[in-house]
């Protein structure tokens, strides 16, 4: 057992840090607005240019083929740097893991490299109006036709979909419920987009209206029929951990401590203090988790021990900063928006506490 | 960058609980003083951390961590981390420490009592002047209430002592402070065990328990309790690996990833037990089921080497009032 990271992970470290010092711009517009939303592309875009927007994928798709050690060393750099949140990430993180076990080599070929560049931008499509922490229970369906299929129903809470170009996500072909569930990649130009503000009044999701858009079978990402074990095989694997990657609840600990020291109320410093223990146990546990991988463990149901940590230690970090800063509190008020929502995507920690009682500990259901 | 444990480190774990298993059933428990001592010495489970000229074996915290938590899962009675890893830091001249045969107590500094000063030959007592070393003959015990039935507390006096470590024009008393984290680490690493067995109990409880003609465990209420135990062990447990490496490596930060580890494995701890009572209702409330020695070790150990409440104050000022930095 170590803690050390090789000569070449510190070299990496240093390129990382060093580009990063140069190139991270000051605050951009919210990417839920239109400039925002160009000014984070054109990010992605610089991103690219250096090789730096996945780092962890295949030369050929424009990652670097970096090690998951060294993924999480250049999050922990992207996150201290104050860099931009990504707005690729929906494709980078929940579409390309999928993509690449399951797409075919045109798939992949096509959808990557225009992904790591941000040339396209992606936008998960799960929710529906009736289908939410039960998302087995969506209606949503494709009818197959000549060369392909129509896509007919109704999404909801999709991230990003109000500006970004494509999205993914599951359809009924056939069956009930998990069997008979089809993953799909559509062109968004072709769906009724309704933008829905968020909290702070910006249109961060959408509704998803299709009325038999059709879709080429280039479109389907595996096996029809496969798409609830495609959807879920990649959350096992690298997702479960890139999800949220530790740094960005470190960046989130350092700026937090410094705000208690100003303060210096013991009893809000002890908070932070805690904050900052529980982002570094979140960091050493994924250390931990990492070497599972890399070693060809699937980790599983484990991952939503995870999802519970840090979701509930953001959401921590970003009150106690608003009862430390009082009305002054302006720099942080969209992290405390965005915190909010932690506990409730990427199921609810309500259902993440189900899934560890039940497949973790073994409790019946 | 290996943040897990070697299959040596686990093999050794596994040899100490089939050992505990055979010998330190919960039985023994209400029957022996020290169940399981023999056995572990035999096996040269208290030479494991002394240095080869003592005939020990010289591995680092981090190698017998694993093991140590094997302690905390069987609730093993006795001065298991006094004499196996406080002693081998703080007394490795000790003839005879390796084989066991010689049990030495440790009175930290900021508790009132020594725990197991009864079983003790060797008793070292910190204060603010520094070590002493008591002789078990010279000592005067005097039993005061705990809630730990496998772990007595002594009040504890003598007349005749030696110093240890930092004497006034001595060297500075540096290798008390790491035999003192040593043994912090290792009750934080038993009671990551502690808090294991805990939810292994309660889950295996909840499963079989049935009302409302359902098992309780299939309880929404039940399961995001249950849930929210594992979570917190699972992210206290490497705050715990990394205070030893850190111990093992003498790196800056080692006092505070020691505190770290004491309060978040003695907070996962104590939630473990407070959640394992609830579950198991007025069953658990009783001296007849074995989970009392569980709950009692939960407690008894967080009052050990240092509260959380006190490891918290040291986190605060460590990081809010100093220069906190990452390791690595």
């Amino acid at each position: 057992m170590d803690l050390d990271f090789s000569p070449a992970e510190r070299d990496f470290r240093a390129e990382v840090r060093d580009w990063l010092r140069t190139h991270v711009p000051g605050p951009l517009p919210s990417m839920d607005t239109p400039e925002g939303f160009a000014a984070h592309r054109a990010w992605e875009a610089e991103l690219a240019g250096a090789r730096l927007s996945v780092v962890s994928w295949p030369e050929e798709y424009g990652g670097r083929g970096a090690s998951l050690i060294e993924w999480l060393i250049f999050e922990e750099e992207y996150w201290a740097a104050g860099a931009p949140a990504r707005v690729t990430q929906n494709g980078i993180f929940l579409l390309a893991p999928s993509l690449m076990r399951f797409g075919t080599a045109e798939q992949r070929e096509r959808w990557l490299p225009r992904m790591a560049r941000g040339d396209d931008v992606w936008a998960q499509a799960w929710s529906e109006p009736e289908a939410g922490s039960d998302l087995a229970a969506l209606t949503s369906r494709a009818e197959p036709v000549p060369g392909g299929w129509r896509l007919s129903g109704h999404k909801t809470w999709s991230s990003r979909a109000a500006h970004a170009t494509h999205g993914f996500g599951l359809f009924r072909t056939s069956g009930t419920r998990h069997k008979g569930l089809t993953y799909f990649l559509f062109p968004l130009s072709e769906v009724g987009v309704r933008p829905i503000a968020q909290l702070d009044g910006l249109p961060g999701f959408a509704e998803l209206h299709f009325d038999g858009v059709y879709v080429p079978e280039s479109m389907v990402l595996g096996q029809a029929g496969e798409g609830w074990r495609i959807a879920m095989a990649t959350t096992s694997s690298e997702r479960g951990l890139t999800l949220r990657s530790p740094g960005r609840f470190l960046a989130t600990a350092d700026r937090l401590v410094a705000l208690a020291r100003d303060a210096a109320d013991p009893a809000l410093a002890d908070r932070a203090a805690r904050c900052w223990v529980e982002a570094e146990a979140y960091r050493l546990h994924t250390f931990g988790t990492a070497r599972r991988i890399m070693a060809g463990d699937e980790i599983g149901s484990a991952a939503s021990m995870g999802k519970i940590f840090w979701s509930e230690l953001d959401l921590r970090m970003h009150a106690l900063a608003l009862e430390l800063l009082g009305d002054r509190a302006q720099e942080w008020l969209d992290g405390f928006l965005f915190s909010l929502a932690g506990p409730i995507y990427a199921g609810t920690n309500e259902i993440q506490r189900n899934i560890v009682a039940e497949r973790v500990l073994g409790l019946p259901r | 960058m290996n943040f897990g444990f070697t299959d040596d480190q686990l093999a050794l774990a596994a040899t100490v609980r089939d050992v505990l298993r055979a010998h330190c059933p919960p039985a023994a428990l209400r029957s022996e003083r020290r169940p399981a001592w023999e056995q572990l010495a035999a096996l040269g489970f208290f030479g494991l951390l002394l240095p080869p000229e003592a005939d020990g074996l010289g591995l680092g915290l981090t190698d017998v961590l694993p093991a140590l938590e094997e302690t905390g899962r069987a609730c093993l009675p006795g001065p298991v981390v006094e004499t196996a890893v406080v002693a081998p830091s703080l007394l490795p001249g000790v003839p005879k420490l390796a084989s066991g045969t010689v049990c030495v107590g440790v009175l930290p500094p900021g508790q009132a009592y020594a725990a197991d000063a009864d079983l003790a030959d060797l008793l070292v007592v910190v204060r603010d002047g520094g070590a002493r070393l008591v002789g078990g003959e010279s000592v005067r015990l005097a039993v005061r209430a705990g809630i730990d039935p496998c772990r007595p507390l002594f009040e504890v006096a003598f007349d005749t002592s030696e110093p240890l470590g930092g004497s006034p024009a001595g060297r500075p008393a540096v290798s008390v402070e790491a035999a003192l984290w040593r043994g912090t680490v290792a009750t934080a690493a038993q009671l990551v065990g502690v808090a294991r067995e805990l939810l292994a109990m309660t889950v295996s409880y909840a499963r079989a328990r049935t009302q409302f003609g359902a098992a309780i465990g299939s309880f929404q209420a039940v399961k995001h309790q249950l849930a929210d135990v594992a979570v917190a062990v699972e992210f206290a447990a490497p705050l715990v690996h990394r205070a030893a490496l850190s111990v093992d490596g003498a790196v800056p930060s080692a006092g505070r990833d020691v505190s770290a580890a004491k309060a978040a494995a003695g907070e996962a701890a104590t939630l473990a037990a407070r959640v394992a009572l609830q579950v198991h209702g007025a069953i658990g409330y009783t001296e007849e089921l074995d989970l009392r020695f569980w709950l009692a070790r939960a407690w008894s150990l967080s009052a050990a080497y240092g509260t959380a409440a006190a490891h918290r104050e040291h986190l605060r000022s460590e990081i809010v009032g100093g220069s906190p930095r990452r390791y690595p």
